[in-house]
């Protein structure tokens, strides 16, 4: 990819948040959003834009990055296109992580660790009912131990909520269909922390994947200790995806969409490819809550209904293809 | 804001409100659902899972034939007594027909459907009764006073309230009426519409609902679209209140900025039931200090 498509690929991330920024039930005109951010213009705009819009247009590209980089490191690691930590049960498991850690009065910084152990018990559990089916190399038997996996997670939370008092379960509910509306700095701070630590882990094994990338046989030829590997690659991208959950509940769909984006762009090495994903990442769900908060105003749609819509048709196109 | 009216509101927005019927003056009338309801011997063992109805129970003489209520049920404090049967919302109706009642009262919601016909097809005299506005509450209570045949304290307690909020209405007639937004439920984002008892109290008391335009007794909204109605006060519970103040994303309601956050007692106003007068009372005093004598 030429440097030229690099700078439109982060240019379109700037375009949509600025987008983003200015069109609401309030509008902001774009030209007040530079003297708003820095607290000059109008002291009610200045509020709309620093309380509001901001912090969920920084939230809303961070979980992007996150779930795109995630998305991109699975699919490649597992030759699958159809990974993604969504479909796989990871998410799932993150939410089931982070619903029993916020009942154990677990917070902040530590959250998405919580929701990274749901996260990892999740991967493994869904490695073994593959591995039991007895076809580990037949992508869409690992899918579908994922889904199995994410529909348990999902009947876990309501077991755990069964004996919770009612307004936990409206807002556990609430939360898992996925938002940014309600992004504030302190979170968005924390799930920067873990996109930088994870996406640079990501960035780092990107030689990695690019071999295993070429099959396991091919790998171990090459000299490199394929298992190894590929749990390291589960581990950090498990992270990454358990880092957005805690701060946005689930939002499906992105990690699978968005590195074909990226490979579409004609990117197969994964350190570019990697790159390229959390830039088309951010850019998607940056538009996806925007389309959730103008389709229907004054109501807003939930950002993981928003992405499920885009991301259902693509996957069966996907799914079409590969059978 | 308690939460059975919490659950109740969010039930009706989601599934569209039912059709309503007034009841007739004959032998039997019907309910919200369009069932009919027999109007003869005074029943003697009540489920009620409804804190207003269980509440006008109690206010009409009638709680000590009460054998079974709601987990919501709180008031008055002698309701507590009441055995506890769980949900108001999809009852459990084993546990219901288990405390053989010969009639139950339900809210009128379609979580509520279903455990109306089949309580019926147990044989049990089953009411299902919105309660919403304060038309309703004055409506349910004379008919539950008939059916228990307590008429005339029924009538009472209407009476009573209603004069309480006429001295109210007539108290804040002639003041300038601040805007308002009423803050129910934070996730989501929930407030009263037009076809809320509370809409109806915040006018008494003298203000102006913002989303008194939202059709049903209550909607999901938007920070973003509170802060474009900009509403002079905003009204919420103590926890709430403690919340707005601290939220970021509350400070772009110049309201909030402004220290006009106004906290309301939810044991008074959190339900339409003979406290109806009390709450206007209490909004009134917030909204215009000293103007209700």
């Amino acid at each position: 990819m030429t440097p030229t498509r690099w700078l439109l690929l982060a240019l379109t991330v700037v375009g949509v948040s600025i987008l983003a920024i200015a069109v609401g039930t309030i509008p902001v005109p774009i030209s007040a959003i530079w003297d708003a951010v820095r607290g000059t213009g109008d002291t009610q705009l200045t509020y709309v834009v620093r309380a509001l819009r901001l912090p969920r247009v920084v939230m809303a590209s961070l979980v992007g990055v996150g779930l795109g980089m995630s998305g991109a490191a699975l699919q490649g690691t597992m030759r699958n296109p159809l990974a993604e930590p969504y479909l796989l049960g990871v998410s799932g498991g993150a939410a089931v992580g982070a619903v029993l850690g916020q009942a154990a009065g677990v917070g902040g910084v530590f959250l998405p660790l919580a929701a990274f152990a749901g996260a990892i018990v999740a991967v493994l559990a869904a490695f073994v009912v593959a591995h039991a089916a007895g076809a580990r190399g037949d992508p869409r038997v690992l899918l579908m131990a994922g889904v199995v996996v994410g529909a348990f997670a999902n009947a876990a939370i309501m077991v755990i909520l069964a004996n919770a008092e009612p307004n936990t379960v409206r807002n556990a509910l609430w939360w898992m269909m996925g938002s940014v509306g309600e992004a504030a700095w302190p979170q968005i701070a924390v799930l920067l922390g873990y996109i930088l630590i994870g996406g640079g882990a990501l960035v780092a094994l990107g030689r990695e994947i690019d071999v295993l990338a070429l099959g396991e046989e091919a790998a171990a030829g090459l000299g490199l200790n394929v298992d190894t590997a590929i749990r390291r690659v589960f581990f950090v991208a498990s992270l990454l995806a358990a880092a957005t959950v805690a701060a946005a509940g689930l939002v499906g769909f992105v990690g699978l969409v968005v590195p074909h984006i990226a490979r579409a762009l004609g990117l197969r090495k994964h350190r570019p490819l990697l790159l390229a994903s959390a830039l088309v990442g951010a850019t998607l769900v940056v538009s996806a809550d925007l389309l959730g908060r103008v389709l229907r105003p004054p109501a807003e749609l939930p950002l993981g209904a928003v992405t499920a819509l885009v991301g259902v048709p693509f996957f069966l196109a996907k799914l079409r293809r590969l059978t | 804001m308690s939460v059975f009216y919490f659950a109740a509101l969010f039930s009706a927005s989601l599934l569209g409100a039912c059709q309503h019927s007034e009841p007739r003056d004959a032998g039997s009338v019907r309910d919200d659902f369009g069932a009919a309801v027999i109007v003869g011997a005074p029943p003697r063992r009540i489920v009620s899972l409804n804190p207003t109805t269980t509440e006008v129970l109690f206010a009409i003489g009638a709680g000590s034939r009460l054998v079974g209520r709601s987990m919501y049920d709180a008031f008055p404090e002698s309701a507590l007594a009441v055995p506890n049967l769980g949900a108001a919302l999809r009852p459990n109706v084993e546990a219901i027909i288990g405390a053989k009642p010969d009639l139950v009262l339900l809210y009128a919601s379609q979580d509520n459907r279903d455990a109306s016909e089949r309580l019926r097809q147990a044989g049990i005299a089953t009411a299902a009764l919105r309660i919403d506005s304060i038309a309703q509450f004055e409506r349910d209570t004379r008919l539950i006073g008939r059916i228990t045949g307590d008429s005339v304290r029924a009538n009472m307690v209407v009476d009573s309230v209603r004069a309480t909020l006429d001295r109210v209405r007539a108290a804040t007639r002639s003041l300038a009426r601040p805007t308002v937004f009423f803050h129910t439920w934070d996730r989501p984002l929930i407030t009263i519409g037009g076809g809320s008892f509370l809409n109806e109290l915040v006018d008494i008391a003298g203000g102006r609902n913002v989303y008194g335009d939202l059709p049903g007794p209550s909607g999901i909204v938007t920070v973003e679209d509170v802060v474009r109605r900009n509403p002079d006060y905003v009204f919420a519970s103590p926890i709430t209140a403690k919340n707005l103040r601290a939220d970021p994303r509350w400070q772009a309601l110049p309201a909030v900025r402004a220290g006009h956050v106004l906290v309301f007692d939810t044991l008074v106003v959190g339900r339409p039931s003979v406290t109806l007068g009390a709450a206007a009372r209490s909004l009134a005093d917030l909204l215009h200090p000293g103007a209700v004598r």
